[in-house]
């Protein structure tokens, strides 16, 4: 079993098979939708049965991407190259896991269009895949780009009322920066073919040919633009809240669980791998942001009067902590950054299921319309405490096990940021918490509503699986943490030791740095 | 053998008069036999390109001579015009222009634009253009009934024999100042611009102007619009793609040694630039305001006028050409899908005609939205593509401030491109915009598109590297 699966090109059938799935779907007749949502579930869930593979293969004590796939695509250093180290196995695992569940999530929730949704939700899964996946730029750049589009529609078209204005300002702010990053892309391919006679956008060979410190200035500065109105960062954040509260519940739980991970996750590849110098630098300035994003993001939160927006200012609040954790550049914290992704991911998709499962019912998001649904919605009640308490913290539950890490990680790199930090352990509690009480206890709105019932079958079995990993990531984080230690390590070393370790293991590479800085200087 | 040379532009020519004969003797129902007559001689000089390749033929003592970049151009007119005769099969009868004048006058404009493409001798070009241009004018008139196009014809006219003035004057002065008319005069004349004479850069400023109008860019692109939304829309698709592409091939083989030349270069690389820039933000900030889809894609085609520049401007021949070809196809693609809205009586679908197409015809809708993906450079299409390589070439020659407006200018229209598929996905239908069905014509030309946009993103590898094989001692 084990030699067929070791056969396989799997990288490629996880990131391609939900596109497969899409492109049969065209041919689907449309108007049977429930063929339509058997072969998207289908689809996707086979996609994860197949990233399954990929972790019970992953080789935990190598920090080198595995499963690599290449082979030449359009020539000149532009190929097909996928791997997965163990920065990226979570984050695909993540999203292979969530698009199921957001698929069946929306079996009543989406009727109109049933087929291009289900196509789309398939699209974005391969965008999704690929951005993890890519070991090649101009690869991670296509996914990249090429992602933004079936979110568009999502938004566009199952989107609330000002979906439109939601989904142009989504695709314009996040092509803003990525369009500042082609152009440091462009520049990093001629650096790199003037330094070396050879063209590359290999990951792996850009990192191993650092760039002069003062081109690396520049560059950073396009890429972290780029990332940073991806996660969103202060004050980058401002699409986030309108995307997320127009957005059909499927898409705003791939667009927070997923979508918002690629920007800590470009830092975490891109960043600070190929600018180390600028990364180190800049970091105190970004840092600071974070922290005005953390309090911000829970501040707002606890102004919000509509549940899903509430949702989405915490993010921007968690995100904040996940951005601090990732620029104190040492190990706890970045792996902390890392787990808390995963958290987030989890916490984050599951309120807004839940928050999708009462709209659903009530038709409304507003606070105030309701009022203890606990009495009505028992098994709904637990399942949403448990997906708060996860994305506050509490011990036992994995996004306690998370933040810790990155505290950790931030006290050691400064004191006082942590201290503001620490914050957003605060404010999570409170406007989670309150939250709660407004709309499960107390007395119903409407006794004679007899729309809120509970769970059926088909909603436990997307919050059950949730809830359950949730748990399981609070009791044994070890199982998880263990496969991303040498990637994490190889990152942090890099920073630090980049110059000697070049020197050192190969004198090639000193002098492919020295023509770089010479071309730099001519620049 | 030497004459066959002249072979392609003479299968171009034998088939404009064939279909200009069948269409004035045969009368009534000749349409179908002169467009037969005109894919049947574009295929034949297909054959002729395709055989002259790595030939290097050459006539009238060099001043004719099919290089790969002629050559390579030629088949990206031919490709155009095949689409524009079958796109026209259907659409003529329609909005009542003759199909028979149609094809005749598209394939002498052909004919001259091959003239112009495959000549380094200013008066054998400008003869080119001449040819080109009388056949345009009358190709924007065309359909007579619509007074759109009786006004673009006219607008085409003037505006066209103003900068045919400017090119001769210029051509005139140079003339004087060296006695010679091939490009390589004035490259060969001195290093650095003190060394030309000032009659010589004034010559030559003028028939940039010339050029400049002829391909559309700023501040010369005021008639562009109105030309473009008025005349018949495959005629349309003709002249946002050929008469540009052949003028971007004259202008990279006039200004690459200019601008790569140590000392001409501190002169022409601004000004170049200046107008590339002042190009892609006129057109694509003005595109953002129509409400036209028609107009809005002929802003579109101005604003892609500036990226090209920039391939010009960094002297990226296999640049150029693979963006006119990937843009070629996807333009086409565009227009060919606003073909089939038959409005009654109104000039073009307006955004609120084209709402809630993506219900009403999804196959339809889904190849707009693609050709307008690609035309707004979002990877995986063939428009992503062109503009990666002319964008990373012009970086790696350092002129990185030019591509960071350049991209910038690409957010602009991603706005206005957006603006349509929102109408088509997003926006309930409002009015009946009826679409022409069982055109087979029409949606072999939309499937050709379709196949070359995504084939050109995904796959270009041959064409590609036939491209940097045939151009590699060029540029």
């Amino acid at each position: 079993m084990s030699t067929i699966i070791a056969g396989l090109p799997l990288v490629t059938i996880v990131t391609f098979l939900p596109l497969a799935g899409a492109l049969a779907l065209a041919f689907v007749r449309s108007d049977s939708p429930r063929t339509v949502r058997a072969v998207a579930l289908t689809v996707s869930g086979l996609t994860f049965l197949a990233s399954l593979a990929l972790l019970a293969g992953f080789n935990g004590s190598s920090s080198l991407p595995q499963f690599v796939e290449r082979a030449s695509w359009l020539g000149r250093g532009l190929d097909y190259h996928v791997g997965l180290d163990g920065i990226s196995l979570f984050l695909v695992l993540l999203a292979a896991f969530l698009t199921p569940l957001a698929l069946l999530s929306s079996w009543r929730a989406i009727e109109d269009r049933v087929k291009e949704f289900s196509i789309f939700m398939l699209v974005l899964e391969t965008g999704m895949i690929g951005v993890f996946v890519s070991q090649n730029l101009f690869l991670f750049y296509v996914f990249w780009e090429a992602m933004l589009v079936p979110m568009y529609f999502l938004i566009g078209i199952w989107g609330g009322r000002r979906r439109i204005y939601a989904t142009m300002k989504f695709v314009l702010f996040t092509m803003f920066g990525s369009l500042l990053m082609l152009v440091g892309i462009f520049v990093i391919y001629a650096a790199y073919h003037r330094a070396t006679g050879s063209f590359s956008l290999t990951i792996g060979d850009l990192a191993a040919a650092p760039l002069p410190p003062g081109l690396q200035t520049w560059l950073f500065l396009a890429f972290a633009l780029a990332f940073a109105i991806k996660v969103p960062l202060f004050p980058l954040h401002t699409w986030l809240p309108d995307a997320h509260v127009e957005a059909p519940t499927a898409g705003s739980v791939l667009l927070a669980a997923v979508l918002l991970k690629m920007g800590a996750y470009g830092f975490l590849r891109l960043g600070i791998p190929l600018f180390p110098q600028a990364a180190a630098r800049f970091a105190p300035a970004l840092s600071i942001l974070a922290v005005i994003g953390i309090i911000y993001g829970g501040l707002m939160a606890l102004a919000q009067k509509d549940m899903k927006s509430l949702v989405a200012y915490s993010s921007v609040s968690h995100m904040g902590l996940i951005m601090l954790a990732v620029f104190s550049l040492n190990f706890e914290a970045v792996e902390g950054a890392l787990y808390q992704m995963l958290n987030h991911g989890l916490s984050t998709g599951a309120l807004f299921l839940c928050v999708g499962i009462l709209y659903e019912r009530t038709h409304t998001r507003l606070i105030a319309d309701y009022g203890g649904v606990a009495a009505r919605m028992p098994v709904f009640s637990g399942l949403f405490l448990m997906a708060m308490l996860s994305s506050a913290g509490l011990p036992g539950l994995n996004g306690f096990v998370g933040e810790i890490l990155c505290f950790f990680g931030i006290f050691t790199a400064n004191k006082v940021l942590a201290a503001l930090a620490v914050s957003t352990a605060i404010l999570s509690a409170a406007y989670l918490l309150w939250l709660y009480r407004r709309v499960m206890n107390g007395p119903l709105k409407d006794p004679d509503d007899d729309r809120l019932r509970d769970l059926d079958r088909r909603e436990l079995a997307v919050l059950v699986p949730v809830i359950v990993l949730t748990v399981f990531m609070g009791l044994f984080p070890g199982t998880i943490l263990r496969k991303m230690d040498a990637s994490v390590a190889r990152t942090i070393e890099a920073l630090r030791t980049r110059p000697a370790v070049a020197a050192t293991m190969n004198p090639a590479g000193l002098a492919t740095s020295e023509a770089a800085r010479v071309t730099g200087s001519e620049r | 053998m030497a004459v066959l040379a002249l072979a392609p532009i003479a299968a171009v020519v034998a088939g404009a008069l064939a279909a200009l004969l069948l269409e004035a003797f045969l009368k009534k129902k000749a349409h179908e036999a002169a467009a037969t007559a005109a894919v049947l001689s574009l295929f034949a000089a297909g054959l002729l390109v395709v055989r002259s390749w790595n030939l290097d033929l050459a006539y009238f003592g060099g001043r004719l001579s099919l290089d790969p970049l002629a050559l390579l151009l030629m088949a990206v007119f031919i490709l155009v015009a095949t689409f524009v005769v079958l796109m026209s099969l259907g659409y003529a009868p329609r909005r009542d222009v003759n199909l028979g004048q149609l094809c005749g006058l598209l394939l002498l404009a052909t004919a001259g634009l091959m003239i112009m493409v495959s000549s380094t001798d200013w008066l054998v070009v400008f003869l080119g253009l001449e040819v080109l241009s009388v056949a345009s004018y009358a190709l924007a008139g065309l359909e007579r009934r619509d007074r759109a196009s009786s006004e673009a014809a006219a607008k085409y006219f003037l505006m066209g024999s103003f900068a045919g003035a400017f090119l001769v004057f210029g051509l005139a002065i140079l003339f004087g100042t060296s006695g010679r008319l091939e490009f390589a005069a004035i490259a060969s004349s001195g290093p650095a611009p003190a060394a030309l004479p000032l009659a010589a850069l004034a010559g030559l400023g003028l028939i940039l102007t010339g050029l400049f109008f002829k391909i559309a860019v700023a501040p010369f692109h005021m008639w562009a619009p109105d030309v473009y939304e008025g005349s018949p829309t495959p005629v349309t698709v003709f002249l946002t793609i050929a008469p540009k592409a052949a003028g971007f091939t004259v202008l990279l083989r006039v200004l690459s040694p200019l601008i790569t030349g140590s000392g001409t270069a501190a002169v022409f690389g601004p000004a170049v630039s200046v107008v590339a820039a002042l190009t892609m933000f006129t057109g694509n900030l003005a595109a953002l305001r129509q409400t036209r889809v028609k107009r809005m894609l002929a802003y579109s085609a101005i604003a892609h006028s500036g990226y090209l520049l920039v391939a010009v401007i960094s002297g990226d021949g296999p640049g150029l050409v693979f963006y006119l070809i990937a843009y070629a196809f996807m333009n086409a693609g565009a227009f060919a899908v606003l073909a089939a809205f038959s409005p009654n009586g109104t000039p073009g679908a307006s955004l609120a005609d084209v709402a809630g197409l993506g219900r009403r015809h999804p196959w339809l809708a889904a190849c707009l939205s693609l050709f307008l993906l690609s035309l707004a450079g979002i990877p995986p299409t063939a428009g992503f593509l062109a503009k990666f390589y002319v964008f990373s070439e012009a970086v790696a020659r350092g002129h990185v401030l030019l591509v960071v407006a350049a991209v910038m200018a690409s957010l602009i229209s991603v706005a206005y491109y957006l603006k349509i598929v929102v109408a088509m996905y997003m926006q309930e239908p409002k009015s009946g915009l009826s679409i022409e069905r069982g055109d087979p014509a029409l949606s072999l030309v939309i499937f050709l598109c379709l196949f070359g946009v995504l084939e050109l993103g995904l796959w270009p590898g041959n064409l590609l590297t036939l491209i940097r094989q045939g151009l590699a001692g060029l540029f």
